[in-house]
């Protein structure tokens, strides 16, 4: 019954404000393809109640890729993938076409924050082990789009070929050349070639536009599927009391939990958050407004700095420093810490790999039985250690290439 | 208000304004070559004593398309440069030779003395007007000008007569 009203107040809204000849013809597609029925699928679910403004973190993420990917459609309006013109069209952008100078500079800025907004949702679920069964493959999703993410970043920051990105190319691509045995195929299989050159450019081109989007969009909608499959997690704050609880109250627990819960198989007590909220409109309310304020961030940035362009690609350049994106100053420090031919690859692949591997292996590496953060120091202390040497190496290459 | 209601009248405000921040520059992005305005260098044609009074005489040179932003290399392009007698004194007409029905080209039939489009059977007079055939109006004319006796051409189109 609560139901059918919840549903037609939704078609109420979706028909209100047109004539009678709308509102049948909304009836008759309605009747056909389902919006109605699909819109509720996606609207009417329970979420955790308590501390649902970090749980938005998750939807920003969403929105600033979507933003990525509307703005980056845009910028194809002018940007030629070429190593004569790729500069030119954005120089060009950047001096005689105010609007489309405001879509790069959302591109950029947007960038920027999605790293930001990706680190805080990674550390929102490792702290309160929202990874732990029966969701362990979806934090696994979500590491493979993180590094698909910052994929996209390396590449993105190649395309204008000006002075930054050509020598951040030159030392990216270069980088392989240290893999064991195939290390020179490698780096002629990413530059097309020996050297920089055209075929450079047009391949990263393609890795930006087609081959990354490709990978990240299907895995977002996996993401988005396990996620509605076992429910949000939410933190340990909608779980306190489980240890305290009687087999009756949680029998009882579970018997009036709204889908999707509850989430099997998990520990006893964590398949159903202690107090249930509806995702619309209390979650959505809370994910329009967070996901406007970054936006609403990005378009000042635009507009207030908005993005620089330097000058064209100089392979002729005598002392030209490259600054990589900040979200790869640590990779950066580990090439000057690591030098001679034998340490550079433990700098470059080692460390990251296992890094990377210890990243995705989280969920398998955490044996703690609760959620709470300060009763799993286990995972908590060398996550911070790792987090910390992270930042520390950060501030040593800012250091080192701005001499503060 | 109930809550509910505070809630969806926030989503729906908030949801706006995000499509309106994202979708503003990107709709001033299409709409900027209505108001980009390219700057035309002059492009030397000829010597006009080599052109012939009463003869449209084909010249290609190469002009920089209008609206092209950065590109550098020019395409070539037809100008019909004409010395016309009329009521007693020479003019001076630089034609594209772009015909103003379907933008075809077309080219000066000197049996027939006029200018023909291949397409559609276009016809213009020696001067551009459109005498015969489906085109709307008179050939368009580059901007010219003279220094001494050496002509100049820009890529900015007048309408002909």
């Amino acid at each position: 019954m609560a139901e059918e009203l919840e549903r037609s107040v939704l078609v109420g809204r979706l028909t209100r404000p047109i004539s009678g000849l709308m509102a049948t013809t909304y009836r008759w597609v309605d009747e056909r393809l389902g919006v109605t029925d699909l819109v509720h699928q996606l609207l009417y679910e329970a979420v955790p109640r308590r501390g649902a403004w970090a749980y938005s973190l998750g939807s920003a993420t969403l929105i600033l890729i979507v933003l990525q990917i509307v703005t980056g459609m845009f910028l194809l309006w002018t940007y030629v993938p070429s190593t004569t013109e790729a500069w030119l069209s954005l120089n060009f952008i950047e001096h005689h076409d105010e609007f489309a100078a405001i879509v790069r500079g959302m591109h950029l800025w947007g960038a920027y924050i999605l790293f930001v907004v990706i680190g805080l949702h990674m550390v929102r679920t490792f702290v309160s082990g929202s990874y732990k069964k029966p969701r362990e493959l979806n934090w696994i999703v979500g590491v493979v789009l993180f590094l698909l993410v910052l994929g996209l970043g390396i590449t993105g920051a190649m395309l204008p070929w000006d002075q930054a990105a050509y020598w951040t190319a030159t030392v990216v691509t270069h980088v392989v050349d240290y893999f064991p045995i195939f290390g020179t195929q490698l780096q002629e299989i990413l530059r097309g070639g020996p050297q920089m050159g055209p075929a450079t450019l047009t391949r990263f081109f393609a890795i930006h536009i087609w081959l990354l989007p490709a990978l990240l969009v299907p895995l977002i909608g996996l993401h988005l599927i396990l996620l509605r499959r076992h429910g949000e997690h939410g933190s340990w704050v909608n779980y306190e009391g489980v240890e305290e609880e009687t087999e009756a109250e949680r029998a009882e627990r579970m018997a009036r939990a709204e889908a999707p819960y509850p989430a099997l198989p998990s520990d006893p007590g964590y398949a159903v958050p202690m107090d249930l909220d509806d995702f619309f409109p209390s979650q959505v309310f809370k994910d329009a407004l967070v996901s406007f304020g970054l936006v609403l961030l990005i378009f000042i940035m635009a507009i207030v700095i908005g993005a620089p362009i330097e000058r064209a690609a100089n392979p002729a350049a005598l002392n030209y420093v490259p600054t990589p994106e900040w979200f790869f100053l640590p990779l950066d420090q580990l090439l000057v810490q690591f030098p001679q031919a034998w340490m550079i690859p433990v700098g470059v692949f080692i460390l990251p790999g296992i890094g990377t591997t210890l990243l995705i292996l989280v969920p398998f590496l955490d044996r703690t039985p609760g959620r709470q953060p300060w009763r799993r120091p286990e995972v908590m202390v060398p996550a911070l250690f790792v987090l910390l040497f992270l930042i520390f190496e950060a501030m040593l290459a800012v250091n080192r290439l701005f001499n503060l | 208000m109930s809550r509910r209601r505070f809630m969806i009248m926030g989503i729906n405000a908030a949801g706006a304004a995000t499509g309106l921040l994202i979708a503003a520059p990107i709709v001033g992005d299409i709409l900027s070559p209505v108001f980009y305005k390219s700057k035309q260098p002059w492009v030397m044609v000829a010597d006009i004593r080599h052109v012939p009074v009463g003869v449209p005489t084909a010249y290609v040179v190469m002009l920089n398309d209008s609206g092209d932003a950065w590109q550098v290399p020019a395409v070539p392009r037809t100008v019909y440069v004409v010395k016309a007698n009329l009521s007693n004194a020479v003019q001076l007409i630089t034609l594209s030779n772009v015909c103003t029905h379907m933008q075809c080209d077309v080219h000066w039939d000197v049996n027939l003395q006029v200018f023909l489009c291949p397409c559609h059977g276009g016809l213009y007079s020696m001067i551009g007007t459109n005498i015969g055939g489906p085109p709307p109006q008179p050939l368009f004319r580059y901007q010219h000008k003279l220094v001494g006796t050496t002509l100049y051409v820009r890529n900015v189109l007048t309408e002909g007569q």
